[in-house]
C-alpha cells in the first residue's frame, strides 16, 4: 500500500518525520515523504500522483487547528480521492489537551484516524487494523 | 573563444549581431524574411564567418507555445512549467486532467502540447477524454512525459506523439533533462509559422535556441561584464514579453535542478507589440495613479504614440513586473524583493531609459509598495549584451561532453 | 577595484547597515591586540581551550555575559546570532532588538550583530580583550561576516554544507556554496594583514545518529573549499557520538587525514585544529545527570586529543540557560581539564583502518565527479547522495543511509544508499549489529539509540 507523509506548517521536527518513514516501510508499506514544512495541497497532490492509499499527516507543536478546517473544503476540489484514508498522528493540541474532545473534533475535519499523543507503534496498529478492516467490507 | 564567433539574436523588434565583440541593432524589416532582412542589413558582416562559427537565437514570433496537460498542481503542472520557461518557452496554458472535459478548446495553433502526470508506479491515469480533447486541438507537436505504464495506451491512441521519461521521479522530485533537451531542440522541429526561423539554418551550422534560454544559461557567468551582486533579478522588458529571471534563492520552492536562476514571463507586458494589454494591466493598478503623479503625466499618456509615452510605459512595465511577483498579490512566484541586492535591466528598454529613470522607478515601488528603505543596485546592459555571453555555451559543453564520451 | 571589492561594496550597503569605513577596519585588523586571534592561541595553546555558547539580543546582556564567562576563565567567548538574522531578516530583528529593550525580554534567541553594528560590537569584543567565536547557522553569511571581522570576531564557523543541511528545507546548496566562497575570500585576505582569520566547520551536523565517515567527509570539503581561498587556519569539528573508542577513532582520523588532503592540494602551511562539542543530541532533564554528561564529554575530549572544546549547560534540556549556568559548566570543566592528566594515548587500529577505507572512498567518488570545480562536485556528490546526511530536511538529501547503535553504542551504518562504502567495510559495519531482530524492532531502537543520554 502506499503512504503518502510529511510534516505541516511551520514545523521543523524532521527526526519525527523520519522515524514515521522508517517505521511505515518496516511495516511494508511504500512511502512517499514529503518532509517538513508541507502544505495541505501538496499532500493531497502527493496522493493524486504517487495513487496513494492513505496519506498520514504528523503535526507537532499543536498548530493542526489552523489548518484543518481547510481540509474538507480543499478535498472536495479532487475528483479522485473519496477513498483515501486519511490519518492525522502526533501532538495536536497546545499543551495536554484532552482526548475526548480532540480525536472527534479531528474525525469532523474528515480524518479516519486521530493520534493525539500516542505511541509511534501503538498509532500503526491502529492503522493496520483500519484498513484491514475496511478490505474486508 | 569569442573573437571567432558571430552571434545573432532574432528579436521580436529587432535583431543584434555581435561580431568579435562588437554589437550591431537593427529595426527588423516585417515586409521581409527574417534570412532576407538579415542578409539584406548584414551581408558584409556575416560573410566574414562560416556557418560553424555562427551562433543564433531567437525570441521571434513571441516565441513559442505550449499546452500542459497535467494531474496536479504541485507536482506536474510546477515541473513541467519550470522546464518550459526555463527553455524559453513563452506562452504557457495549463489544464488540470481532472477538470479536461470542462476545459476550453484553445483557438490559436499550439506549438507543443505536453503531457504529464504520475509517478511510473501509477497507471490509468489518462484515458478517453485526454483523446477527446486533443482531437480538437491544432498543434505543431506533442509530447508526453507522464508514467510509463500509461506510455504504450497513449502512444497508440496519438499520432506522432514524442514520448519521454517521466519528469518526475520515484522521490516525487522532478527529472528536467529529457523533456528540456527537447524543447530548446524545437526549432528544429516542423513548426508550422516558424518557417524564417527554419531558414536561417542556411547561414548557420549550429543549434538554434531560444533567447530566454541562452539568457538563462547565461547568468551565473554575468559577473564577467557587470557589477552584479547575488542575489539579483533581470528584467528584460520587450516589444512583446517581459521577462524575469530571478536566482533561486529568492523564492520559495521545493524544487532541486540544475539552474541556479529560474524564468517567468508576463507576456501582457510588452510595450510594443503588448501595448494595449500593459495599458490595460497599469490601468487596473491601483497605485498606477500616484505613480504617474510622480512622474509627472497624466492617465492621458496611455493615448499617446510618441517617445515620451514610450518611456512612461517602460517605467510602468518594470513597477508592474515587480508588484506582480511581490507579495503584495500572490502569485504564481512570489520573490523575496527585500532580498534582492542587484536589479539587471536589459532589452529594448535600455535603449531608451536613462539609468536614473530606472532607479526611480524602483526606488517608487520599494517605498510605495514594500514599505521600505531597501534599494537594490541597477545595472543597465545598456547594449543588450547579457546574451553574447551565453551563445557559444552551449555549444562549448555539448563539444566537451562528446570528447569526454571519445575518452 | 577587484571583482570581490565591487561586491564587498554592494553587500554593504544595505540599509540596516550604518557606513562601513572599509580602510578604517583594514588597519583596525592589522593593529589588532594578538589576543583577539584565536589562531595565535591555538598554535600557543598548553590546554584545551575552553568555549561556551550564548547570545542574547541586547547589548548590555550580552555583555553582562561575558563577564561572567571571563570571571570564570573562559578560554574563548561565544557570539550567537539570533534566528532572524541568520535569514538575513534584518527587519525583524531590529523590531525585536527594539522590544527586547524596551521592556527587557528576550525577544530573540541570540545576538543580532547586523543591527548592533560593528562599531558598538567592536566596543564590546576589544574590552574583554579574548577571542570570539560567532556561532550561527546562516546560509548566505556574507554581511554578517562582514560585521564580525569588523568587529573584532576573528573565529568563523560554518560552510556551505554544515550551516545549510541540518537546518533548511529548500535553500539552494549551490547559492550557498557561492555565498560561502565570498566567506573564505573574505577571511583569506584579512588574514594577510595580522594573525589568520579561523575557520571553522559545523560538525555536529543533525546530531542524529550521523556515521563518523560522513561527518570526516563533510568536514574534510568544507575545509578543503576553505584552504584552496587561502584560508591558513582551519579547525575540522565533530560532536560526542556516544561511545568513547568511536570518538577516539574519529579525532583520529579526522585530524590524520585533514592534513593528508591540506598537503594534496599544496596547503600544508595551513593550521588545521581539532575541535570537540559536547553531547549534540537530547538532554536529560536531571540536572545533576547532565552534569554528568558534560564531565564525561570533557574527558572525551582530552582523550580524543582536541585543541577546543565547545560546552553545554545542565540546562540544555529546558531551554537557553542562564548566564550564571553557563557560567558553571566553564568553571567545571576548566577544573577538570586542570586535573586530567596522565591521559593514555588509544589506538583501534582496525575501526581506523575501517574508517579511512570509508572516507577516503567517499572522497575518491567525490573527486571523481566530472564537474570541474570543487564546490559543485560535492554539490553533485550530494543530489546523487554519494553524501548522504541521516535526519537531515533538505529536500536534495536523499536520506537512503539507516544508521543504528550496536552493542558499544558505536553508531553503525546498515543500510549505504548511494553512499560508496566499500562492500569490506560495509559488511564489518554490519557484522557489529544484531540484525537478526525484525524491522520493527530495529526501527525501536533506533528511537532508543536516538535518546541515549536520556
Amino acid at each position: 500500500m502506499k503512504v503518502v507523509t510529511g510534516v505541516v506548517g511551520n514545523d521543523i521536527h524532521v527526526v519525527a518525520n523520519r522515524l514515521i518513514d522508517l517505521s511505515l516501510k518496516a511495516r511494508g508499506y511504500e512511502v512517499f515523504n514529503l518532509g517538513v514544512n508541507t502544505y495541505l495541497e501538496e499532500f493531497f497532490d502527493a496522493c493524486v500522483e504517487t495513487g496513494a492509499d492513505i496519506l498520514l499527516i504528523s503535526s507537532l507543536n499543536g498548530e493542526a487547528e489552523g489548518w484543518s478546517r481547510e481540509i474538507r473544503s480543499l478535498k472536495s476540489k479532487y475528483k479522485d480521492l473519496d477513498n483515501l484514508i486519511m490519518m492525522i498522528g502526533g501532538n495536536l493540541a497546545v499543551g495536554t489537551g484532552d482526548p475526548k474532545t480532540i480525536v472527534p473534533k479531528y474525525e469532523k475535519y474528515g480524518f479516519d484516524l486521530v493520534c493525539h499523543q500516542i505511541d509511534l507503534n501503538t498509532g500503526l496498529d491502529m492503522l493496520q487494523d483500519f484498513v484491514a478492516k475496511r478490505d474486508k467490507t | 573563444m569569442n573573437n571567432k564567433k558571430l552571434l545573432i539574436d532574432v528579436g521580436s523588434t529587432y535583431f543584434k549581431l555581435c561580431a568579435n565583440g562588437n554589437l550591431e541593432q537593427h529595426f527588423r524589416n516585417f515586409n521581409k524574411s527574417i534570412l532576407d532582412d538579415l542578409n539584406h542589413k548584414c551581408k558584409h558582416t556575416i560573410e566574414q564567418f562560416t556557418p560553424e562559427s555562427i551562433f543564433i537565437c531567437s525570441s521571434a514570433n513571441g516565441g513559442l507555445s505550449t499546452l500542459i496537460i497535467g494531474l496536479t498542481h504541485s507536482f506536474s503542472l510546477k515541473y513541467a512549467t519550470n522546464i518550459a520557461l526555463n527553455s524559453g518557452i513563452n506562452i504557457i496554458d495549463t489544464i488540470l486532467y481532472q477538470d479536461i472535459e470542462e476545459s476550453s478548446i484553445p483557438s490559436d495553433l499550439i506549438d507543443v502540447v505536453i503531457i504529464v502526470g504520475g509517478i511510473d508506479s501509477k497507471s490509468n491515469v489518462f484515458n478517453k477524454p485526454l483523446y477527446e480533447y486533443l482531437s480538437q486541438v491544432s498543434y505543431s507537436n506533442i509530447v508526453y512525459v507522464g508514467n510509463s505504464q500509461d506510455a504504450n495506451q497513449v502512444k497508440s491512441n496519438i499520432n506522432n506523439i514524442t514520448i519521454l521519461p517521466n519528469i518526475i521521479d520515484d522521490r516525487l522530485h522532478i527529472i528536467e533533462e529529457e523533456l528540456r533537451n527537447y524543447l530548446t531542440n524545437l526549432y528544429q522541429q516542423d513548426i508550422e509559422g516558424k518557417d524564417d526561423i527554419k531558414d536561417l539554418y542556411q547561414i548557420t551550422k549550429n543549434q538554434i535556441y531560444s533567447t530566454p534560454y541562452i539568457v538563462n544559461r547565461t547568468l551565473p557567468l554575468i559577473d564577467a561584464k557587470f557589477s552584479v551582486v547575488n542575489p539579483f533579478i533581470l528584467l528584460d522588458i520587450g516589444g512583446a514579453t517581459t521577462d524575469i529571471h530571478y536566482s533561486k534563492d529568492l523564492v520559495d520552492s521545493n524544487l532541486v535542478t540544475e539552474n541556479e536562476f529560474d524564468r517567468l514571463v508576463f507576456k501582457k507586458l510588452g510595450v510594443y507589440k503588448s501595448r494595449e494589454s500593459l495599458v490595460f494591466v497599469a490601468k487596473n493598478n491601483e497605485f498606477v495613479g500616484e505613480l504617474l503623479m510622480h512622474l509627472n503625466v497624466t492617465e492621458n499618456i496611455f493615448d499617446e504614440y510618441n517617445d515620451k509615452a514610450t518611456r512612461i510605459l517602460m517605467q510602468l512595465a518594470i513597477f508592474l513586473v515587480l508588484c506582480k511577483t511581490s507579495h503584495y498579490r500572490p502569485n504564481y512566484i512570489n520573490i523575496k524583493l527585500l532580498t534582492v541586492n542587484s536589479v539587471v535591466l536589459t532589452g529594448g528598454i535600455t535603449k531608451v531609459l536613462k539609468q536614473e529613470e530606472a532607479e526611480d522607478i524602483i526606488s517608487f515601488f520599494y517605498k510605495k509598495i514594500l514599505n521600505s528603505a531597501h534599494r537594490p543596485i541597477t545595472v543597465m546592459d545598456k547594449d543588450y549584451a547579457i546574451w553574447t555571453l551565453g551563445s557559444g555555451i552551449e555549444h562549448d559543453d555539448h563539444n566537451q561532453m562528446q570528447h569526454e564520451g571519445e575518452a | 577595484m577587484s571583482l570581490l571589492q565591487e561586491e564587498r561594496k554592494i553587500i554593504l550597503n544595505n540599509e540596516y547597515v550604518e557606513s562601513f569605513d572599509f580602510a578604517e577596519v583594514e588597519d583596525f585588523v592589522k593593529n589588532a591586540n594578538k589576543e583577539l586571534f584565536i589562531s595565535h592561541h591555538y598554535a600557543k595553546r598548553t590546554k584545551i581551550l575552553v568555549q561556551p555558547r550564548g547570545g542574547f539580543p541586547t547589548y548590555k546582556k550580552q555583555f553582562a555575559l561575558n563577564e561572567f564567562f571571563v570571571k570564570a576563565n573562559v578560554d574563548v567567548l561565544p557570539l550567537t546570532i539570533d534566528s532572524n538574522t541568520r535569514l538575513n531578516d534584518y527587519g525583524t530583528a531590529a523590531k525585536m532588538l527594539r522590544l527586547s529593550e524596551e521592556n527587557d525580554v528576550d525577544m530573540l534567541n541570540g545576538y543580532p550583530l547586523v543591527n548592533h553594528g560593528y562599531r558598538a560590537t567592536r566596543k564590546m569584543v576589544t574590552h574583554f580583550n579574548k577571542p570570539v567565536s560567532l556561532r550561527h547557522g546562516t546560509p548566505d553569511a556574507r554581511l554578517l561576516i562582514e560585521q564580525a571581522i569588523a568587529s573584532g570576531i576573528f573565529d568563523i564557523e560554518g560552510g556551505p554544507v554544515t550551516y545549510v543541511l541540518p537546518y533548511s528545507k529548500n535553500f539552494p546548496l549551490d547559492k550557498a556554496f557561492l555565498y560561502w566562497k565570498y566567506v573564505e575570500r573574505l577571511c583569506a585576505s584579512y588574514s594577510r594583514l595580522n594573525e589568520p582569520i579561523n575557520r571553522e566547520s559545523f560538525g555536529p551536523l543533525t546530531a542524529t545518529l550521523v556515521p563518523p565517515s560522513i561527518t570526516i567527509v563533510i568536514q574534510l570539503l568544507e575545509m578543503l573549499l576553505s584552504l584552496e581561498e587561502g584560508v591558513k587556519s582551519f579547525s575540522v569539528s565533530f560532536a560526542q557520538q556516544g561511545s568513547m573508542m568511536q570518538d577516539i577513532v574519529t579525532g583520529h582520523v579526522l585530524k590524520k587525514l585533514a592534513q593528508y588532503y591540506a598537503e594534496k592540494i599544496n596547503c600544508a602551511d595551513a593550521r588545521i585544529n581539532l575541535v570537540y562539542h559536547q553531547w549534540m543530541g537530547a538532554f536529560p532533564t536531571n540536572q545533576k545527570y547532565a552534569e554528568q554528561l558534560i564531565s564525561l564529554a570533557t574527558v572525551v575530549a582530552s582523550i580524543v586529543g582536541a585543541d577546543k572544546i565547545i560546552t553545554k549547560t545542565n540546562q540544555e534540556a529546558a531551554g537557553i540557560p542562564t548566564k550564571e549556568a553557563n557560567a558553571e559548566t566553564v568553571a567545571n570543566t576548566q577544573y577538570l581539564l586542570r586535573i586530567l592528566n596522565g591521559l593514555p594515548n588509544i589506538h583501534d587500529e582496525q575501526e581506523e583502518e575501517m574508517l579511512i577505507l570509508q572516507v577516503k572512498a567517499i572522497m575518491e567518488a567525490v573527486f571523481n565527479d566530472h564537474a570541474d570545480t570543487l564546490w559543485r562536485k560535492v554539490f553533485n556528490s550530494i543530489k546523487n547522495g554519494t553524501i548522504d546526511v541521516p535526519f537531515s530536511p533538505h529536500i536534495i538529501n536523499h536520506n537512503d543511509m539507516i544508521t543504528i547503535r550496536d552493542a558499544q553504542k558505536n553508531i553503525r551504518i546498515i543500510k549505504r544508499g548511494n553512499v560508496p562504502i566499500p562492500d569490506k567495510c560495509f559488511d564489518y559495519e554490519k557484522s557489529q549489529c544484531d540484525l537478526s531482530k525484525d524491522t520493527t524492532s530495529i526501527v525501536n531502537d533506533i528511537i532508543h539509540d536516538i535518546g541515549i543520554m536520556q
